[in-house]
């Protein structure tokens, strides 16, 4: 079976999958009925976003010059920049850091699943654990992320409770705050005996080299808090010229994502010193006492130049497109490779190199364009897929 | 045809694109076919505006065979990639493979090309002056874009540009909405002495309609359904909500959330029907379902796409009590009241 054959099986078995359409029928009116309210409630919101497309129209033109500027300042404040030209490069690099045989505790990232970070770690005999619950549950199920913010969308409580029986050896029942409160307690103790704590970023400020970390968990703040190092692998689009530039990101981020208000936002510049004996500055107070930054090429630069495909650049990582996708409804991440629906078609094609795929995932899309309707930053995800189409039929 | 065209095109849109490259329509079908529908209606040739039909309506009961054939191999071991090379296979042998299985499926449907008889009935009755360029209507080439084949859209563009200014076009009134983006945004994009102005059925009426009275033969719950490329790619929203409100009879529904910009795709987008049939039923279903909940008994909509899918996710839902009509159907009834 070619590739384009198992990927329309894989589609057509997700979408005759009932647990699938419920799932994502109920995520969605959730989704809607929550996206409303806290427009509703923050209405400025909507303003702020056009600002923030400007702000990445500009910036995704500079991204080289602001990785610079952003190392600079990194290495200013005593961490150390690294800028990738490619996967394969971040990779070296943090292999170069990590070594082998470390316990490492690790944040949820799109650009770490774009790279196939945790895997590439486990075969180099790390312990990887992913620490966000979702992430967590599809690590543990072998599965992959269906969706960029909640990537077991697609798992109902029973399935998630038949995983944690296996793994605690107890019988746990399908209630969904015990669920939680066992991945809390296998997890815990693993922030403090890692030996490295991962993560991504959502926006950095290139003025003040001051990664932001957008969650509602609290296992970003424990996994860049707790263990001696933290390593931080970011795509180059995330980078802004200053921090009121990511604050303003990082806000319509967070409301497009449907958060009103989320729990927990860091911001982290460098690693953890304190002054507090003789004035004598001293690094590894509490926190890591190392702090990598590794902003990726990988593809970017060269997609800016593209005057339609660049708006993939643009995208905050939200996932409100998704729940507006009408494909997506039926089939969850299952339209996707690294990145999902529409917009995740250019990144295959594109950036992750896999043509055949990209080419599929161009004709799933319905060009339907309610996608674009949502997305904060107006992406017109038709115009792209259909440019990518040319790319394939035209060959030019 | 490039090695990439081969690998990566979907079969369904390469068969799709040839007759429109070969053809001048979508379906491949002779193009005596095409004006049928306008027989005994006198409309000029030559003329500044003309009412531009499009392939959809034209052919609408070949499509709803051809489309019934490709979702019942589909569904089974076949698969429609497959069923779709042997349909461009036999089409090189001159056997027009959606022809036969029309005949031999359907009688030759009545209600073909209604909403077009009714779109002209009720320009007339507008007091509008207008032709038809029949056999001669050029295709607008949407899907060559759609599909990706650029050039020969850019080359279907010029041609479908000069047939018009033959006839000594300068202002299109056209129906269907993937034609009129094509026309009025996608062509004007490939020939830059563009300058035919082009506008939708729906904002003409909305224009001329002024004071008449309109009033449904009896009182019913109506609720609209958007097609993509009228709603969200040309803005066309509340012009038809305007004219369905004005109808006496009629009361309008929304369904929640899903209107306007917002509004479901039917799950026949972009050529999605043919690359993906089966799936595209169950979007189709989906999105019925969605606008049955609202209590109406008629979905009003504006696209023969989305017509066809429409009865197809009513037919799913096993829903018989709800009817599918295009505007002018409604409009055409509601000014012969």
């Amino acid at each position: 079976m070619s590739s384009t054959t198992e990927y329309k099986k894989e589609i057509m078995d997700a979408a005759h999958n009932e647990r699938i359409k419920l799932a994502l029928s109920r995520a969605i009116a959730s989704y809607r009925s929550n996206a409303n309210t806290a427009l509703k409630k923050f209405p400025h919101t909507i303003k702020l976003a056009d600002e923030v497309l400007e702000i990445k129209k500009k910036a995704v033109g500079e991204m080289e010059k602001l990785a610079q500027q952003a190392s600079e300042v990194i290495q200013e404040n005593k961490g150390k920049a690294y800028i990738a030209k490619t996967a394969k490069d971040a990779l070296n690099i943090i292999d170069g850091i990590v070594g082998k045989g470390k316990l490492i505790v690790k944040g949820k990232s799109m650009t770490a699943e774009e790279i196939g970070l945790r895997e590439h770690l486990e075969e180099h005999g790390n312990e990887v654990y992913e620490t966000d619950l979702g992430e967590f549950i599809i690590q543990k199920l072998g599965s992959r992320p269906m969706h960029i913010l909640s990537p077991a969308i697609h798992v109902p409580k029973e399935d998630v409770a038949k995983l944690f029986s296996k793994i605690t050896g107890k019988e746990l029942k399908p209630d969904i705050e015990n669920l939680v409160a066992t991945a809390r307690a296998l997890l815990r103790e693993k922030y403090f005996k890692a030996d490295i704590g991962m993560s991504g970023a959502n926006v950095v400020s290139s003025d003040t080299g001051t990664m932001f970390i957008i969650e509602n968990e609290g296992n970003i703040r424990l996994a860049t808090g707790a263990p001696p190092v933290h390593i931080a692998l970011i795509g180059m689009e995330k980078l802004v010229p200053t921090l009121s530039d990511a604050f303003k990101v990082a806000e319509v981020t967070w409301r497009y994502a449907n958060y009103t208000v989320p729990s927990y936002v860091s911001m982290v510049s460098g690693p953890s010193k304190t002054g507090d004996i003789e004035k004598v500055t001293t690094y590894g107070a509490h926190g890591p006492k190392e702090v990598h930054v590794i902003f990726m090429d990988e593809g970017r630069t060269e997609l800016a130049k593209h005057p339609i495909l660049r708006q993939a650049l643009y995208c905050l990582r939200c996932g409100g497109c998704l729940y507006e996708c009408p494909v997506f409804a039926f089939t969850a991440g299952h339209f996707g490779d690294k990145y999902f629906s529409g917009i995740g078609a250019v990144w295959a094609y594109l950036l992750s190199h896999n043509e055949e795929k990209g080419a599929a995932m161009a004709y799933t899309c319905l060009t339907c364009g309610r996608c674009k309707i949502r997305c904060p930053m107006k992406i017109d995800v038709p115009e792209m897929i259909v440019e990518i189409r040319k790319l394939i039929a035209d060959g030019d | 045809m490039s090695k990439k065209t081969k690998d990566f095109v979907p079969q369904g849109l390469v068969y799709i694109a040839d007759n429109i490259i070969s053809k001048k329509n979508i379906l491949g079908a002779p193009i005596e076919k095409k004006a049928k529908w306008a027989k005994g209606i006198d409309l000029p040739k030559t003329k500044e505006t003309i009412f531009f039909a499009g392939c959809g309506y034209q052919y609408s009961s070949s499509l709803e065979s051809m489309m019934s054939l490709i979702r019942k191999t589909d569904k089974s071991i076949i698969g429609s990639d497959f069923a779709m090379s042997v349909v461009s296979f036999q089409k090189k042998l001159g056997i027009n493979t959606a022809e036969i299985y029309r005949k031999i499926s359907t009688k030759e449907n009545e209600a073909e090309a209604r909403p077009l008889k009714d779109a002209v009935k009720v320009l007339k009755l507008l007091g509008l002056e207008f032709g038809y360029l029949a056999e001669d209507e050029p295709c607008c080439g949407g899907l060559l874009y759609y599909s990706g084949l650029r050039k020969d859209f850019a080359q279907n563009a010029q041609e479908t540009y000069k047939i018009l200014k033959s006839f000594g076009v300068n202002r299109i009134i056209s129906i269907v909405p993937s034609c009129t983006y094509a026309l009025r945004t996608l062509i004007p994009s490939c020939v830059q002495e563009y300058d035919i102005e082009v506008k939708h059925f729906s904002q003409v009426v909305l224009e001329n309609i002024k004071s008449k009275t309109m009033r449904f033969p009896d009182e019913v719950k109506v609720v609209y359904h958007d097609p993509c490329q009228l709603g969200r790619y040309l803005g066309i929203i509340d012009e038809p909500r305007k004219i369905l409100k004005a109808i006496k009879g009629i009361e309008l529904v929304e369904p929640e959330w899903t209107a306007g910009e917002w509004a479901t795709c039917c799950g026949g987008g972009g050529g999605f029907e043919v690359v993906f049939p089966e799936l595209s039923e169950m979007l189709a279903k989906n999105r019925a379902e969605e606008l049955v909940k609202t209590g109406a008994k008629i979905i009003v909509t504006q696209c023969p796409g989305c017509i066809m899918q429409l009865k197809d996710g009513l037919k799913a839902l096993k829903v018989d009590n709800v009817e599918v009509f295009d505007l002018a159907e409604v409009i055409a009834k509601a000014m012969e009241a």
